[in-house]
């Protein structure tokens, strides 16, 4: 069992950035449309910028006001499927016999992100990037809860997915459109503000039915409603209720 | 700035996605690298792979050349005409 609190919050969808767009789609969620937006990350200078990608950018959105200038903190960089959209160029350039791009391969492996936060963000500290099944979300509170345990002051957490192109239709179902969400956490015993969550696992034994649409999301619901999540996945059933 | 000047800029924006760039920002005698414009040796990489693309050029990694070739967008024009292939696209 995980108990930790929630200091902030950033999330980011097609057309949903602002915490009152959030609050409107937490009271009656809908699918979004993906047109391929994404935030502008004007706050990276021009020569930096151009080498994120689109899930890069909507990760540096959501995760930059999550730590102030003159804190190094660490960070738990999490994505089911990564770069697909890199990947996928490349794998069209091996299907042509075209040499690879430097770039596109240096940057498509699954830390580069965090590499590029790192850079950008002057962040000294631990990252860690993880890639789990329909509960890496909650895999990646794990790592938190243990850099919490290690005596990190506070955590930055990033769920970040990209639609992925129309080829993987059929393979990855789980992205219906691209998202991130990053989150602020520390100890629930310590004095930081900002409402307090469980997180509990057990054994998924009743055959319940995974819950719809990407668990990210539903917490960031649940953050505005303070209802308990549960998250069955395959042998997996985590629970997430608020800490009166 | 001549055709291939302005081509081989162009190919640096679009390549190494310079997006904040015109072809007119790059002046022909501009360093490319380093206090220059600012290119790393990932763009240095990319950059080799798209001329040899565009104008059949093979760029020897280990060439001691290489650097000297690659300073300017002039003198990338030079080391394209003397060793470009014409019909290369």
């Amino acid at each position: 069992m995980i108990e930790l609190a929630i200091e902030r919050w950033r999330a980011w969808a097609p057309g949903i950035e602002e915490p009152a767009a959030w609050a409107a789609w937490s009271a009656a969620p809908r699918p979004l449309v993906d047109s391929g937006e994404q935030p502008s990350c004007d706050f990276v200078p021009p020569m930096q910028r151009r080498r994120l990608s689109r899930l890069a950018r909507i990760v540096m959105h959501t995760a930059w006001p999550m730590c102030s200038d003159d804190e190094q903190l660490p960070f738990v960089y999490a994505s089911r499927h990564g770069e697909t959209t890199r990947t996928f160029a490349m794998l069209d350039d091996i299907g042509r016999e075209a040499p690879l791009s430097p770039t596109q391969f240096g940057l498509s492996v699954h830390n580069a992100i965090a590499g590029q936060w790192s850079i950008l963000r002057e962040q000294r500290g631990e990252s860690v990037a993880i890639a789990g099944e329909a509960d890496t979300f909650e895999h990646a509170i794990v790592e938190a809860a243990a850099l919490l345990g290690e005596g990190a002051a506070a955590v930055i957490v990033v769920l970040a997915e990209e639609r992925p192109a129309v080829a993987y239709d059929g393979w990855i179902d789980d992205v219906p459109f691209s998202y991130a969400v990053a989150l602020r956490v520390s100890r629930a015993d310590g004095t930081a503000a900002g409402p307090r969550w469980r997180l509990s696992l057990r054994g998924n034994t009743e055959a319940a039915p995974s819950a719809p649409g990407p668990h990210a999301l539903q917490f960031v619901r649940a953050l505005h409603d303070g209802a308990i999540l549960d998250h069955p996945w395959k042998t997996r059933r985590w629970t997430w209720q608020p800490v009166p | 700035m001549n055709d291939l000047e302005r081509n081989i800029a162009g190919l640096i924006i679009e390549t190494l996605a310079l997006e904040h760039l015109k072809v007119d920002d790059i002046a022909v005698d501009q360093p490319l690298f380093g206090q220059g414009l600012g290119l790393d040796s990932v763009d240095a990489l990319e950059l080799a792979l798209a001329l040899q693309n565009r104008y059949g050029l093979k760029i020897a990694s280990d060439s001691r050349d290489a650097r000297r070739h690659f300073e300017t967008v002039r003198s990338l024009a030079h080391y394209v005409e003397a060793n470009g292939a014409p019909c290369a696209n």
